[in-house]
């Protein structure tokens, strides 16, 4: 694309549309021509059709606009970005986090924050996984930055709360273990890019 | 026609039942007129309006009124307290004198009791002056309101009230004159009873006076195109800017109060009153077209936009009013002639 | 001083085309690091032997390839950090280190401050060239503290060098571990030091010495600082936080007088809990080496401290009617100048016994050499090659002395003299060259006359000294004259310095002062610097600005000490008063250096100077008084917020600042005469802490499990039984009988680390008491 159009800053020059206006009446004459013209042209009753009509339709044609917001909501992109999932490793169901810390490190209005352990497995347990979603701007970079594509966005928007200081904990953002068939992988922003195999370095793998 | 002789006695209690009545239902009535208000407007723009409080919202008005009576009770430090006070009231209160001469319901008798309840609290023979001057000695309402409050929207407000009421009462009088001439008598009873048994409503002897009324009704009960006392884009809130509560609930039962009487007084003036219509009885008929002419000012505040001060002056003093004049004259012609 | 460059021993060296200079005889690895300039080394520790381990310092010195670590600077030596070669090897190494090691950076508590991660990045390794067999490496715990990753670790073998070279301890080495051997083809076809380096490390492994699962060290996880990856860990560490989410707060360590520099490492506790918490202490492990009670005896915060208004007035009443101050080294300088404050102004006494000790054996010192403090420090020890100890415990008294005393006869191929009345296993595996006196108790004077007799030039001497000289005090020290005379000829072969170490034992001791006398004697009439080990944290700061009393009754304050009215960091007294982690101020170390340390975590409760405030006037704040230490004891008029708190890149010490000595010249010097039959006999309780225990601080630390008990060798613990009540001339305690694998002989060690116990009652004026004990 070309750039001449945004270097033309002739504003005068643009097309814009005069609207074939009448001219406003000025005799004692013209002003009673058009109080006469317009008490008797059907204008006033086309808008009480309009207003009419359109509460026919909504009422027994089925057009009615309203989304009563908290009982029905609208069908969000599955690409929408809103509050976070922990998903879940496929085959064992064990949470796919692996308490890197990196999201806690990226995160740019400081939500995030997590307690770790040594566990008796001898891996690092995730205690405690909160993010305080009334700070969390949703700029997506923990899921950008997580090694395990554990952390994504899902497509719970709502962030209100009771309380002032709103956290999420873990087990709220987990996948719930019975819906472990439900969990789907993640293809929004921060997911492995199709061509991520290409962009792999081979190295000999003998063993 | 019914000889008004035949009919038992008014009593005292019947009087005092029918203005119990009168009060309780007019005043139910407008707060439900609010609700009906906002779904209509809702529907007509496809949308649902309240739906939350009670089936489909039903109980909005419980909620509102609970709102209303438990809101704090505001009274600006530099209001002319007493007259802030009482000016709510004068609105209230005339909106339902008002409906003291107006025929409301049909007469019935309590039974056991053997009361006789009358359609009007007061049949004075004097009514449509009545009400019209009750309606106008409302005008009094937003205007003190609106000086009272000491607050610039109010003042703007109170100055509109002056223009629109006093340009208005002219149309609605001369307007109706028309009707009262043919007639002559000043009760709703004797308008009710010239339309019955078949006769033509007065609509189809005077449309341009129906026009006319309808348009100055408009005015008087304040409501869309003529709103300017409390236009919002303009001037805030206008005379009620200040005003919360409880308050501000009274000027607005007022309102639809006044709002069902100039219901009532076009049904029972021009649109053939409560008298039975071919095989609907009289008393459906009555509320069906109080019922329609109270939809209809919903369907124009949906529809069209309001005017200007100018544009509103205009029109009444040099349109309206000669109209209604030359109405007098050709009816007063005809009579003559006929 | 050796800090000081001078311009005789400055040679100059030319790196990258660039000249520069460097301290001859230097390796070219440190005279790079000295100048700011890079060259990558993972298994190289300075203060420490190279280990050749990793070899990915190479250099190319005058058109030869050499290990910088291994090859010493010479005059106009042309250095090359980096060329095609020594990069393709480089490369090579990181890539074989890269081999099997577990990609888990994810949850390695290392993640972040690795330098195999660092150095894989700096070197831009994004590929693998090599493979191999991987062999299963389990992960042990080598103790209560330490947690081995077998799997992580590189074969580095920084943590047996340090072990080894500076701690002393020795416990761990590498042994086999069993791996696939390389293919042979690769020794032709991989660069050459590359292929070495992985011959080396696909066979081995680090485990302990010992040849059993655990450790047997003085677990001071030193091993942990050094490593490069996150194969070492404390188990108290592990997993619970990344590296980079904790704030560093460079601090002074308040346990022993050594002083350490070591970081506060802070953090939110937890999710629910927003308090900033202590996780670890980290310090700059190539200058300065820690203890274990430096390093994990941090949580000794005093939490729960709030400002209580009515406590604080009784407080103040508590000061206004108090005649006595009791108090401890475990105060900063900042308290210790209030404290002499109000000596001052309300005439309190001030009574620290362990700082008076220190004070009246300074004071005697100082009069008999005109030197206003002793004239050498721990850094010049750690460059001497002869070193001695006399009147201390070392293992025990101060670790810092201890790892001087080894590294000494490790990295200088020094021999070392120590002389003490309670036998230590440890001390004669630290060198080949050293010789024991367990000598009895109350011989401290022979054995500086016998240091006399060895190295001072006898014309010098005064006569009072010389006539004790003649006597056999080998012999009379309870060794073979013949022996040593043959051991000690060895010993001095190839020696240029000397250093001797003196303890807590001499200041107290019956006849201190005219063993501070002898000191002064010897420094007179030889080469040998004498250093002295301060018995606490600050003695030697308090022993400075205070005008300590030796007797005082009356109504008393006791700070961290008893008293009528407790001040107490511990949490435990009437008025709370912060730890050391949660105060800023100073500390003055052993090595005459004051040095600040920093609140690492939150106080809310009333401080010293608030009280000072309402009593008698007083700054704002706790480090206004720092500029108003005492200028005639060599403390300088600096603002606290100006003193520097680090190491610089060559090594040098940039931390608050030293006092300033003064000597002058003096009369000869009398020394009384060492008498015959002041021996103790009997059964002699020795009062010394735990190794790791030096406080009621480190006590209450979690991670120091040293319990308050009665230490004895393992064959003394035997005929003793389980429990024990030691019997004092005015008290007696019931303590459980711990046995000290590295403790030899009969002599018991009661520790002195929980004031509450009043040891110090026990033991009086001496650190050695004859006692009576019996099994309860």
């Amino acid at each position: 694309m070309g750039l001449e159009q945004f270097k033309n800053r002739n504003v005068g020059t643009q097309n814009y549309k005069v609207l074939d206006l009448e001219m406003p009446p000025i005799t004692a004459m013209e002003k009673f021509k058009q109080v006469v013209s317009r008490t008797f042209k059907p204008e006033l009753f086309a808008g009480l059709g309009v207003t009419l009509r359109e509460m026919i339709n909504a009422l027994f044609r089925g057009k009615m606009h309203t989304t009563q917001y908290p009982f029905e909501k609208l069908p969000i992109s599955p690409r929408y970005r809103a509050i976070h999932e922990m998903l879940r490793l496929l085959e064992s169901g064990h949470y796919r986090c692996i308490g890197c810390g990196l999201c806690e490190k990226i995160c740019i209005s400081n939500c995030i924050s997590m307690d770790t352990r040594y566990d008796e497995n001898q891996r690092k347990e995730v205690t405690e996984y909160t993010i305080n979603f009334g700070r969390c701007i949703f700029c997506g970079y923990c899921a950008e930055v997580c090694p395990e594509l554990a952390i994504v966005h899902g497509g719970r928007y709502e962030t209100a709360s009771e309380q002032r200081a709103s956290f999420s904990l873990f087990e709220d953002m987990l996948t719930p273990i019975d819906k472990l068939n439900l969990q789907q992988e993640y293809q929004g922003f921060g997911a492995i890019s199709s061509n991520a195999d290409e962009n792999i370095k081979k190295t000999p793998l003998a063993y | 026609m019914v000889d008004a002789t035949m009919l038992p006695e008014v009593t005292a209690a019947g009087v005092i039942i029918k203005a119990i009545l009168i009060l309780a239902v007019i005043a139910g009535l407008a707060g439900f007129g609010t609700y009906i208000e906002r779904k209509i407007l809702a529907f007509m723009q496809r949308r649902l309006g309240p739906m939350h409080v009670g089936p489909h919202g039903v109980l909005q008005l419980a909620a509102d009124g609970i709102k209303l009576f438990t809101k704090e009770d505001i009274i600006p430090q530099h209001a002319n307290k007493i007259i802030f006070a009482i000016a709510p009231i004068i609105t209230a209160a005339t909106a339902f004198i008002a409906l003291a001469a107006v025929p409301v319901f049909p007469d019935f008798t309590i039974p056991f009791i053997d009361v006789y309840v009358p359609s009007i609290a007061s049949d004075i023979n004097v009514g449509i002056l009545f009400v019209l001057g009750m309606m106008a000695a409302g005008l009094y309402g937003p205007l003190l309101a609106g000086m009272a409050q000491s607050n610039k929207w109010g003042i703007i407000g109170s100055a509109r009230t002056a223009i629109q009421f006093l340009s208005y009462e002219v149309v609605t009088g001369l307007s109706i004159l028309a009707p009262i001439m043919m007639v002559g008598s000043l009760s709703f009873v004797d308008f009710n009873n010239y339309q019955a048994d078949g006769a033509l409503w007065l609509v189809v002897y005077q449309p341009v006076a129906f026009v006319l009324f309808l348009i100055a009704g408009f005015a008087e009960t304040n409501r869309t195109p003529f709103d300017l006392l409390e236009h919002e884009a303009e001037i805030i809130s206008g005379y009620v800017t200040e005003y919360s509560g409880m308050r501000w609930g009274l000027f607005f039962i007022g309102e639809y109060a006044n709002m069902i009487t100039i219901g009532i007084i076009a049904s029972v003036v021009f649109l053939g009153g409560y008298n039975d219509f071919w095989f609907i009885p009289g008393w459906i008929m009555i509320i069906g077209k109080i019922a329609f002419s109270f939809f209809f000012m919903l369907w124009v505040r949906a529809s069209w936009p309001h005017v200007r001060p100018d544009q509103l002056m205009w029109l009444c003093w040099k349109v309206l009013m000669p109209l209604a004049v030359i109405n007098i004259l050709i009816t007063g012609l005809v009579m003559m002639i006929v | 001083m050796s800090e000081v460059k001078t311009a005789e021993n400055m040679i100059s060296i030319k790196i990258d085309g660039q000249e520069y200079k460097a301290k001859e005889g230097e390796y070219i690895l440190n005279a790079a690091r000295a100048n700011d300039i890079f060259i990558p080394a993972i298994c190289y520790l300075t203060r420490c032997s190279p280990t050749l381990a990793c070899r990915i310092c190479l250099v190319e010195a005058d058109g030869k390839q050499v290990y910088s670590c291994n090859a010493k600077v010479k005059e106009g030596m042309e250095i090359t950090t980096s060329t095609s070669n020594i990069l393709e090897e480089r490369k090579a190494i990181m890539e074989v280190y890269d081999v099997n090691h577990p990609l888990q950076c994810g949850v390695c508590d290392q993640s972040g401050a690795c330098e195999l991660q660092n150095y894989t990045l700096e070197l831009g390794i994004d590929s693998q060239s090599y493979t191999i067999a991987d062999t299963k490496r389990e992960t042990t715990n080598w103790s209560s503290i330490l947690h081995y990753d077998a799997g992580l670790c590189i074969v580095c073998e920084r943590c047996t060098t340090v072990c080894k070279d500076m701690i002393g301890d020795a416990a761990i080495k590498t042994t086999k571990r069993g791996g696939a051997t390389l293919d042979k083809g690769l020794k032709v076809t991989m660069p050459k030091d590359a292929y070495a380096m992985w011959n080396k490390l696909q066979k081995s492994v680090i485990a302990p010495s010992n040849g059993t699962g655990e450790t047997d060290c003085s677990d001071c996880g030193e091993c942990i600082a050094v490593c490069p990856v996150g194969a070492l860990v404390s188990r108290d560490f592990q997993y619970s936080s990344n590296a980079w989410d904790l704030k560093r707060i460079p601090a002074t360590c308040a346990h022993c007088s050594s002083g350490c520099q070591i970081y506060y490492e802070t953090k939110p506790t937890s999710i629910e809990n927003r308090d900033e918490k202590i996780f670890r202490v980290t310090n700059e492990w190539n200058y300065v080496s820690l203890c274990g009670a430096g390093r994990f005896g941090y949580d000794f915060e005093n939490r729960d401290a709030v400002k209580d208004e009515s406590t604080f007035k009784n407080a103040i009443e508590a000061f206004k009617k108090a005649k006595v101050i009791n108090f401890n080294s475990t105060i900063t300088n900042e308290e210790a100048l209030m404290l002499q404050t109000l000596k001052e102004k309300l005439g309190v006494k001030l009574i620290n016994r362990e700082a008076k000790a220190f004070q009246r054996f300074l004071n005697a010192y100082t009069q008999a050499s005109g030197n206003s403090l002793y004239t050498t420090d721990f850094k010049e020890i750690m460059q001497s090659d002869f070193v001695m100890s006399v009147g201390s415990s070392l293992r025990n008294d101060n670790p810092n002395a201890r790892y001087a005393f080894n590294n000494v006869q490790k990295m200088n191929k020094g021999a070392g003299l120590y002389f003490h009345p309670v036998g230590d296993t440890l001390i004669p595996t630290f060198g080949k060259t050293i010789e024991m006196f367990t000598h009895k108790v109350g011989q401290e004077e022979l054995a500086l006359l016998l240091i006399i007799k060895l190295f001072a030039d006898a014309d010098k001497l005064p006569s009072s000294v010389k006539d004790q000289l003649d006597a056999n005090l080998v012999e009379l020290l309870g060794g073979d004259s013949a022996k040593f005379e043959k051991s000690f000829e060895k010993m001095m072969k190839k020696k240029t310095s000397f250093s001797l170490m003196i303890g807590e034992d001499l200041y107290f001791h019956e006849r201190a002062e005219n063993i501070a006398k002898l000191i002064a004697v010897l420094e007179a009439s030889s080469s040998v610097n004498v250093a002295m080990i301060p018995p606490k944290t600050n003695s030697l700061g308090v022993a400075l600005i205070c005008d300590l009393d030796s007797e005082a009754s009356g109504y008393t304050i006791g700070y961290n000490e008893s008293g009528d009215f407790r001040l107490s960091a511990l949490g435990d007294g009437d008025l709370d008063m912060p730890a050391m982690n949660q105060q800023e101020g100073t500390l003055t170390n052993m090595h005459k250096r004051v040095t600040p340390t920093n609140a690492a975590l939150e106080y809310h409760g009333y401080e010293l100077n608030d009280i000072m405030r309402e009593v008698v006037s007083a700054p704002k704040h706790t480090i206004d008084w720092t500029a108003h230490l005492p200028t005639a004891k060599g403390f300088k008029a600096v603002e606290f917020d100006t003193l520097p708190n680090g190491y610089t890149n060559d090594g040098q010490e940039n931390r608050g600042y030293l006092l300033e000595t003064t000597s002058k010249e003096v009369k000869e010097i009398t020394v009384e005469k060492f008498s015959e039959g002041s021996e103790l006999e009997g059964e002699i309780a020795y009062r010394c802490n735990p190794q790791r225990q030096f406080n009621d601080f480190s006590d209450k630390s979690h991670q120091i499990f040293e319990g308050f008990g009665l230490y004895a060798s393992p064959a003394k613990a035997e005929t003793l039984g389980k429990r024990v009540e030691v019997a004092f001339e005015n008290g007696s305690l019931t303590l459980d009988v711990i046995v000290d694998d590295r403790m030899e002989g009969d002599i018991v060690a009661v520790p002195d680390f929980k004031s509450a116990e009043n040891v110090y009652e026990l033991f009086g004026e001496s650190r050695y008491k004859t006692v009576t004990i019996r099994e309860v």
